[in-house]
């Protein structure tokens, strides 16, 4: 039990929107109901790629009950992407994957969307579909995407086609290092194709009002994205275009981006509720999601390293190839953040790292839970256990000896301010038992370490306001969306801590996008760190104006005051006191209702972290299994996740995502794939067949939060939303090695792999 | 603008009569219409959440004279003169059940879609077995999908529900 100055932060206080969740209350985009709304529906491409010779809709609008059909010449000629503007919402003159999208419908019942939908007519005339990266890369292959060109600062020698982005690493002098190491290490490593598939179904509910401004509720982690890019492709100002975020049944970055991951699902349906004059509704099945929305690119990594006898690292080589997919989506990004964490966080002082982002006629890639490092630690956490194998060293050991130290730069360029990557170590070797518990047969333990590469600085800054109301509750306006994180966990904690007043009266509004701060999404692991510091700002600035009119009103220095239980008291004297309520009150005649402003100044941060140090959010994982030889099956018995987290605002939160993180890689590790036939059809678009983890297969998780190492979030508290997720591959494939001997360079390690690597390595040896 | 009716076509509607959280119905339906669909739309029932409409993933699970289904995947006809029990029935009035209260207690709610599922499973486990073990809870519950606790959380949030239910004989 730790002692706490604070009266909520570091407790488990239950999260806002508890009882709504356990009461069925209808929250969700889902179980929106509008006045005379219709459905909608999309057609999609039967063709892995294809030209499109014609459409044709007439039958289809003839269907009684059909209000509006739509094809790409019902919508601007605009095009967008994250990093290449490559993608229409929808499909104009060709298809590049079977989800793309072709047409939609708008009519009275779901079941006259389907029938009119089979009577669109469209003539494909089908082209080679390219399904392999390496083969997408040979010059020999068929251009993709004619219109855009092959990346600027791809390598002079790379002579490649259908590579939309290149990044690269380079430190030091890789090549001459590693003809100097007394072992070469030398590896290929492949991570799948899996789709964050989130409970609740992409909904989106579109509302086109006289004046043509378009209103749409959408389950999205980044409405403003949303708002922006479908007032780009429906040619709409920003301003007539209001996106209204309901709460969320899951996202895991499979919300975000925009609308890149409902595959323009937003447009489509406010271009239906334009044309059709009445507010439409389309819910995506779960089976079209797996088809047509984001996915977690696959990716083929090669890795060579270079090590010392003594076991320390020299060099490191690697090459990564994303696989996109039909559109560039966030290949750039996934792309750029697995050739970093190729370098790794260990010291390693010469490193390059290619990394290509490739079209295929497939699903594409989105943002999805750790994107890129689940592909990048597979592989790093994996070769070194083969380096420390090679070495005849104990893998703990191995990493204990190339742990960086406080001072070393990190990739960034960044120095490190402190290092808890040691003690995460350690700790999950003590849990797990590591050299300690009695191993049966087949039963083995395995670790992986990694970090969040990126600095608490990186990308945008957040903005907060606080209004306090005249019964001196509080309500916050933000730009994230509650679906399980922080939103309504954190933030409101540190609300009520810096007002001092009880967690009750703090409200979290839905975004909307009229009158939340912009907000670039519920994404990054940020939530608490930068929209929490941003809220602590706002709440200080409303506490700041409220002690202004208390000075005046208690006839003292603001200097005097402090907050404490719903009044403002001279500190130390309850009986000198005023109620927050009075002030706020008081403010409506005097200088006007009190709303505190807050901004997360990333820059700042940045600078701060450039000077100072910065301190990531390192964690070690442990795995301890059972390998049935005869049939493949890997049973989880124990698992260990020991995480940094700075300050753990709301330990059971801080618990639930690590839980959450850790079973969701498990599911990448060794249950989840989508499946692609020769013609590029997915094969297991439904839940029948896209296996994920259930309760029985899950193994009971010891998650340990490590506190001290502070970081630049709120009260030191850093971001917990993602790492947990990448480490699971990497420790379980580990384990798989200790217990049986078999080192296993794909995923997943179901039955079928695994027992397929066993009899390979018996017939070898 | 009108909607073209459907000319010509009379569609085949049955009536009957079912309980839904201890309050009896006479309805019309269309025979095809699931019990799930039945629920959220005809009488407007959000406590069933929609998710992969074949039974799969538990989300739309509710008791159906005291058995608990997917009502996805049943059609309502199929529930004519039957009770009917979804999570806003569980309730006393204003006083939540236990199983509702451990999960909030736990924190076993993240996103909250999977939740009504689960706590339909967890208070039927709790009614046929007091004090389960962890593996009974195990067995009992892997027919319910979460993504996002790593179900953990909610598995303890049974247990605590187990406690605080002990020696009380369980809720009717």
């Amino acid at each position: 039990m730790r002692e706490s100055e604070f009266a909520y932060l570091g407790k488990d206080i239950p999260r806002k929107g508890g009882v709504e969740r356990v009461t069925g209350a209808g929250i969700y985009a889902v179980d929106l109901v509008l006045p005379d709304m219709i459905r909608g529906g999309v057609l999609r491409s039967q063709y892995a790629h294809a030209k499109i010779v014609s459409i044709d809709t007439s039958e289809a609008e003839s269907v009684p009950g059909v209000f509006a059909v739509v094809t790409a010449k019902d919508a601007p000629d605009v095009r967008y992407g994250r990093t290449i503007s490559d993608r229409y919402m929808l499909a104009r003159n060709r298809v590049l994957f079977m989800g793309d999208p072709v047409a939609a419908v708008a009519a009275d019942s779901q079941k006259t969307v389907r029938r009119a939908l089979e009577k669109i007519k469209v003539t494909y005339r089908p082209l080679p579909a390219l399904l392999d990266p390496e083969e997408a890369m040979k010059p020999k292959a068929p251009t993709l995407h004619e219109e855009v060109p092959l990346p600027k600062n791809l390598p002079k020698d790379a002579s490649v086609k259908n590579v939309c982005s290149y990044a690269s690493v380079h430190i030091g002098e890789p090549d001459k290092a590693m003809s100097g190491a007394d072992l070469i290490v030398e590896e290929t490593y492949e991570t799948q194709m899996v789709h964050p598939h989130y409970l609740e179904p992409r909904t989106v509910v579109a509302q086109c009002d006289n004046d043509r401004s378009l209103t749409l509720w959408v389950n999205s982690q980044s409405p403003f994205h949303v708002r922006s890019e479908v007032s780009k492709l429906l040619e709409l100002p920003v301003s007539k275009v209001r996106v209204l975020a309901t709460e969320i049944g899951g996202g895991f970055g499979g919300k975000s981006a925009g609308v890149a991951s409902s595959a323009s699902l937003e447009p489509i349906c406010g271009l239906l509720a334009i044309k059709a004059k009445r507010p439409v509704m389309v819910i995506l099945d779960k089976a079209e999601e797996t088809v047509a929305t984001s996915v977690r690119a696959p990716a083929r990594i090669w890795i060579q390293t270079g090590v010392k006898k003594d076991g320390s690292l020299v060099a490191r080589k690697a090459k990564v190839i994303i696989d996109t997919g039909g559109y560039s989506g966030q290949g750039a990004i996934v792309a750029g953040r697995t050739t970093q964490m190729l370098a790794g966080w260990y010291k390693i002082p010469n490193v390059h790292v290619d990394g290509y982002v490739v079209y295929t006629n497939k699903q594409v890639c989105g943002p999805v839970r750790g994107p890129g490092g689940i592909q990048a630690v597979f592989a790093v956490e994996s070769h070194m256990d083969s380096i420390a194998a090679r070495l005849g060293m104990d893998p703990v050991e191995f990493r204990l000896k190339n742990v960086p130290q406080p001072g070393d730069k990190t990739l960034g360029g960044l120095a490190l301010r402190d290092v808890s990557l040691r003690q995460t170590i350690e700790k999950a070797v003590e849990n797990i038992g590591w050299g300690r518990v009695k191993l049966q047969a087949n039963q083995g333990i395995g670790f992986a370490s990694t970090s969040w590469i990126e600095g608490a600085g990186a990308g945008f800054g957040t903005g907060a306001l606080v209004k306090i109301n005249e019964d001196g509750s509080a309500t916050v306006l933000i730009g994230k969306v509650d679906y399980g994180t922080a939103v309504r966990i954190s933030i409101p904690m540190i609300v009520a801590e810096e007002l001092g007043i009880p967690i009750e009266d703090v409200t979290v509004l839905n975004v909307d996008t009229d009158t939340c701060p912009w907000d670039y999404g519920t994404v990054g692991s940020r939530t608490t760190v930068s929209c929490g510091s941003a809220v602590k700002l706002a709440a200080i600035d409303a506490r700041n104006q409220l002690f202004v009119i208390a000075a005046g009103r208690l006839e003292v220095s603001v200097d005097d005051l402090e907050v404490r239980g719903k009044q403002i008291q001279v500190r130390g004297s309850s009986a000198k006191a005023i109620p927050i309520s009075a002030v706020a009150i008081a403010a409506h005649s005097e200088s006007g209702e009190v709303i505190g402003r807050g901004y997360y100044d990333a820059k700042a941060v940045l600078a701060e972290e450039k000077e100072k140090g910065t301190s990531p959010p390192f964690a070690t994982h442990a795995a301890l299994v059972e390998v049935d030889p005869d049939t493949g099956l890997v049973q989880v018995l124990k698992y260990v996740a020991v995480h940094d987290v700075g300050f753990a605002i709301h330990p059971d939160g801080v618990e639930g995502q690590i839980e959450g993180g850790v079973v969701q890689g498990l599911g990448q590790a060794m249950v989840e794939q989508i499946v692609i036939d020769d013609k590029g059809r997915t094969v297991n678009p439904t839940f029948v067949d896209y296996l994920m983890p259930t309760a029985n297969i899950t193994p009971d998780i010891d998650s340990v939060i490590i506190e001290g190492y502070l970081g630049e979030g709120p009260y030191g508290a850093k971001g917990v939303g993602e790492v947990p997720c990448v480490p699971p591959p990497a420790a379980v494939a580990n384990a798989i090695y200790n217990a049986v001997g078999v080192r296993i360079r794909r995923l997943p390690l179901n039955p079928e792999n695994v027992l397929r690597a066993i009899r390979d390595q018996k017939g070898t040896h | 603008m009108e909607s073209k009716s459907q000319e010509g076509k009379v569609l085949m509607m049955i009536k009957i009569n079912l309980t839904v959280n201890g309050k009896r119905k006479t309805v019309d339906l269309e025979p095809s219409l699931s019990l799930m669909d039945f629920l959220r739309d005809t009488l407007g029932i959000k406590g069933v959440k929609v998710c992969c409409n074949i039974g799969e993933c538990g989300a739309c699970t509710v008791l159906l004279d005291g058995k608990l289904v997917n009502s996805c995947v049943v059609l309502a006809a199929d529930a004519a003169d039957c009770q009917i029990v979804t999570v806003e029935g569980i309730a006393e009035g204003d006083k939540l059940h236990p199983v509702q209260e451990a999960f909030i207690e736990r924190g076993a709610a993240q996103c909250g879609y999977c939740t009504p599922g689960f706590i339909m499973v967890g208070k039927t486990l709790l009614d046929q077995n007091p004090t389960p073990t962890l593996e009974e809870i195990k067995d009992f519950i892997y027919g319910n999908i979460c993504r996002c606790t790593g179900y953990t959380k909610i598995i303890e949030a049974i247990q605590v529900a187990s406690k605080q239910m002990e020696g009380k004989g369980g809720q009717p």
